[in-house]
């Protein structure tokens, strides 16, 4: 019986091309490994921007705009990031967030009180906290850290982090490109993750609504909407640098990248009209909030705007995550957000 | 019925079927009976009933050991009362499998096992207290207000009873201002757990519960009436959940029986998945780990949260197996998802019962551990690579737990795994 199976699925399979094959294997090539070796670019770029600022050789404006490049690669990665990066604690490396109790500010004056001169050694025995760019933009720019008096302070934990983003990248970039690495997982089937393209197109799939739905966590979570309606602005991602809403906008981008691809996938003209409906009505109404969404929490008169973002976040997720899925007949599965 | 081959080989024939046409693919006849499910669903119901009967019991059980502390405050009533809690703790921690996906338990838990709590809400904390930015609650201590301002309210705490209590819950919008619930009562059990990462619980002592002369605290009056009211409002709150459970009464229950099978079963495996992925591993032990952040402890008052994981598993294993162990040793038992899964994919079946018995095991390494004096929030600690090895394994072992709860779901037809989601525009 198993034989006869083998059988017939090798004739099958010669007896079509595979679409999907063919979409996932463009995905891997053409979206997911390069906003990967993006990241890891603006990477080197802010730890070169850091070196330089805390040398003396650049205005403060050089580092805050590398940082910005940073967190906008980062944030448009986050619904692309199969395998290796959302495995184990990466990820959380990267960014801490929410970080409701200001753990960030805390536990980066404690490390800095105990390591007047800290080394790379020591940043890397301490917490994902401290790590990532959640601890960057607060040196970079809460008040309370003053960084143009305190550059002495501040800049081994800087440049530490800016190192370790940049080792952390180019580790993930490793295990794609390495052979048996995540890009033949994601082009070459059966492996020891996929047993076909449905399913590793199921996993990109899976990762991309995550990333939507932390969207829609990173929006209603300022606007208070665990909280009774009352805003929080400082659980805003990005609250310090007011880029919010600049990496909602990257993280759309990102999840359109591999809708773009899975479009010609999807027969129904109808579902394919509503999804690319859905994404350009969220575009246009996030490049349409006037202040940072910090600033835009507290004020009630917004209330309707970011209500009416917040649907249109909400109606596409649950077209890809429901209709779409059940049109390509994949099961999305758990994502880290359910039990919230 | 189809052998199991077979209904493989159909399964992967449809796939490739798929993979040449545009057209979705046809939706297969359910692969279990449909009769035979209807009776799971009813067991499943049993089971979420004896566990909030067990829960109910043994909050009365804790209030019987609460007031024997009010009538003699001294440490042994207290370590009675802290006993009584650590009891109670069993069977509700393995009802939180039912939370999500039945959206009656959901809406009704905050008030029941709200958490983390900003707890200077309640009482008095340590100066170096860590409240949440921007939370006007964070300081409130309402045992020693007689009244309080939040913005432009001004609340009238003089009497402390239920509705007063299960009102100041999320005050100011505030959701880490947990006024009721087990983690109130655990909180004034135990009070603030000042070791950080290092060994030792909370240190309260019996005498902050005294009247007269050896009164520690103050405002004891106040303390022993809140945690008298607040016990009962928890009696309260288990009583109704019971009666949503009872059968043949208009209530929730009944709109379970009354659903589609596949809804059913879908709540079922939902709650599975949720607890084992996102709120356990994720919420309750990824996010302490990683921060080494001991405020992100579950029971951070009382270090019994080793426990409280242990059970939160076997939650998911007692829906799976369609077993639970009452509180008075009983075993009950009945039709299963396992029974379903097993009728068409036994290998399967057998897998996820393995995963189940490996999370188990990697759940009891975090029991052992406390038992042996390291604690949760010293495995959390930084620099502690072992802790963070045996919190890594009970992570991993839900992870891989939840992606064969998937399969599991796919066995039974079910994609869409989100009840809140998976019926929108069918």
């Amino acid at each position: 019986m198993q034989r006869l199976i083998v059988l017939i699925t090798t004739l099958m399979l010669a007896a079509c091309s595979n679409p999907r094959q063919e979409v996932t294997v463009q995905l891997a090539n053409q979206v997911l490994l390069p906003a990967h070796q993006q990241w890891q670019s603006r990477n080197a770029a802010l730890l070169d921007s850091t070196r330089a600022w805390c040398s003396g050789d650049q205005p403060l404006a050089s580092l805050e705009q590398a940082f910005h490049q940073t967190q906008s690669a980062w944030s448009r990665l986050q619904p692309l990031m199969v395998g290796p990066l959302s495995e184990g604690n990466r990820s959380w490396q990267v960014q801490f967030w929410p970080d409701k109790r200001n753990m960030v500010a805390r536990q980066t004056e404690d490390l800095l009180n105990e390591f007047a001169d800290l080394t790379q050694l020591q940043l890397e025995g301490a917490s994902v906290v401290v790590q990532g760019l959640t601890a960057f933009e607060y040196v970079l720019f809460d008040e309370q850290a003053a960084l143009s008096d305190n550059r002495g302070r501040y800049c081994p934990l800087l440049t530490g982090i800016a190192r370790h983003q940049l080792a952390l990248s180019n580790e993930v970039l490793a295990l794609w490109q390495q052979p048996d690495g995540m890009l033949e997982t994601l082009t070459s089937f059966p492996n020891g993750r996929y047993a076909n393209a449905d399913e590793a197109l199921g996993g990109i799939l899976r990762v991309q609504v995550t990333g939507v739905d932390t969207l829609k966590k990173k929006l209603g979570t300022p606007m208070g909407r665990l909280n009774s309606g009352v805003p929080q602005p400082y659980q805003a991602e990005a609250w310090r640098s007011r880029h919010s809403t600049e990496n909602l906008l990257a993280a759309l981008e990102g999840a359109q990248a591999v809708w773009e691809r899975v479009r010609s996938l999807v027969g129904d003209a109808k579902l394919v009209g509503d999804i690319d409906a859905a994404y350009k009505s969220v575009r246009d109404k996030l490049a349409a909030l006037p202040a940072p969404l910090m600033n835009m929490v507290q004020d009630k008169a917004n209330q309707p705007q970011l209500q009416s973002l917040y649907a249109d976040l909400d109606a596409l997720e649950n077209l890809q995550q429901t209709d779409l899925a059940r049109h390509l007949g994949i099961q999305i599965g758990f994502n880290a957000n359910d039990g919230d | 019925m189809l052998s199991r081959v077979s209904t493989g080989g159909l399964l992967l024939a449809s796939l490739l079927l798929s993979a040449c046409s545009d057209e979705p693919a046809a939706t297969p006849a359910p692969s279990y009976d449909e009769a035979r499910a209807r009776l799971v669903i009813n067991h499943y119901a049993d089971l979420a009933l004896a566990a909030y009967s067990d829960a109910l019991s043994e909050a009365r059980e804790l209030r019987g050991q609460i007031d024997a502390l009010l009538a003699q405050p001294n440490e042994q009533t207290l370590a009675a009362a802290r006993q009584a809690w650590r009891d109670a703790r069993v069977p509700y921690m393995q009802t939180e499998v039912f939370r999500f996906g039945n959206a009656v338990v959901d809406e009704w838990e905050g008030q029941v096992n709200a958490w983390p709590l900003d707890e200077g809400l309640i009482d008095y904390v340590d100066d170096n207290y860590q409240a949440v930015m921007g939370n006007p609650g964070a300081r409130a201590n309402i045992i020693a207000s007689q009244s309080l301002k939040i913005g432009e309210q001004q609340l009238d705490l003089s009497e402390l009873n239920a509705d007063l209590l299960a009102s100041l819950n999320e005050l100011g919008g505030s959701e880490v201002n947990v006024a009721t619930g087990y983690h109130a009562i655990e909180f004034l059990l135990w009070g603030q757990d000042l070791n950080g990462t290092d060994a030792g619980a909370g240190e309260r002592p019996a005498t902050d519960f005294a009247i007269g002369d050896n009164a520690t605290g103050g405002h004891n009056d106040r303390r022993r009436d809140y945690l008298t009211v607040v016990t009962d409002l928890l009696i309260r709150d288990l009583e109704a959940m019971v009666a949503e459970w009872q059968p043949g009464q208009d209530n929730y229950r009944a709109e379970l029986a009354a659903d589609s099978v596949e809804n059913g079963l879908r709540k079922m495996l939902f709650g599975m998945g949720s607890l084992s992925l996102g709120e356990l591993a994720g919420e309750r032990m990824k996010v302490a780990l990683a921060a080494h952040s001991p405020e992100d402890e579950h029971d951070c008052f009382s270090d019994n949260t080793h426990f409280s994981h242990f059970y939160n598993a076997k939650g998911i294993e007692n829906v799976y197996l369609g077993e639970y162990q009452r509180v008075n040793g009983d075993t009950l038992s009945g039709p299963s998802l396992s029974d379903l899964v097993a009728a068409s994919e036994p290998q399967l079946d057998e897998a996820l019962k393995a995963d189940l018995d490996a999370s188990e095991a990697a759940l009891q390494a975090l029991v052992d551990s406390a038992a042996s004096g390291v604690h949760f929030d010293q495995l959390i600690a930084p620099g502690n690579a072992e802790g963070a090895a045996i919190v890594n394994g009970a992570i991993d072992a839900l992870v891989e737990q939840t992606t064969r709860i998937e399969k599991a779901a796919l066995v039974l037809d079910i994609q869409a795994l989100n009840p809140d989601t998976a019926n929108h525009s069918f």
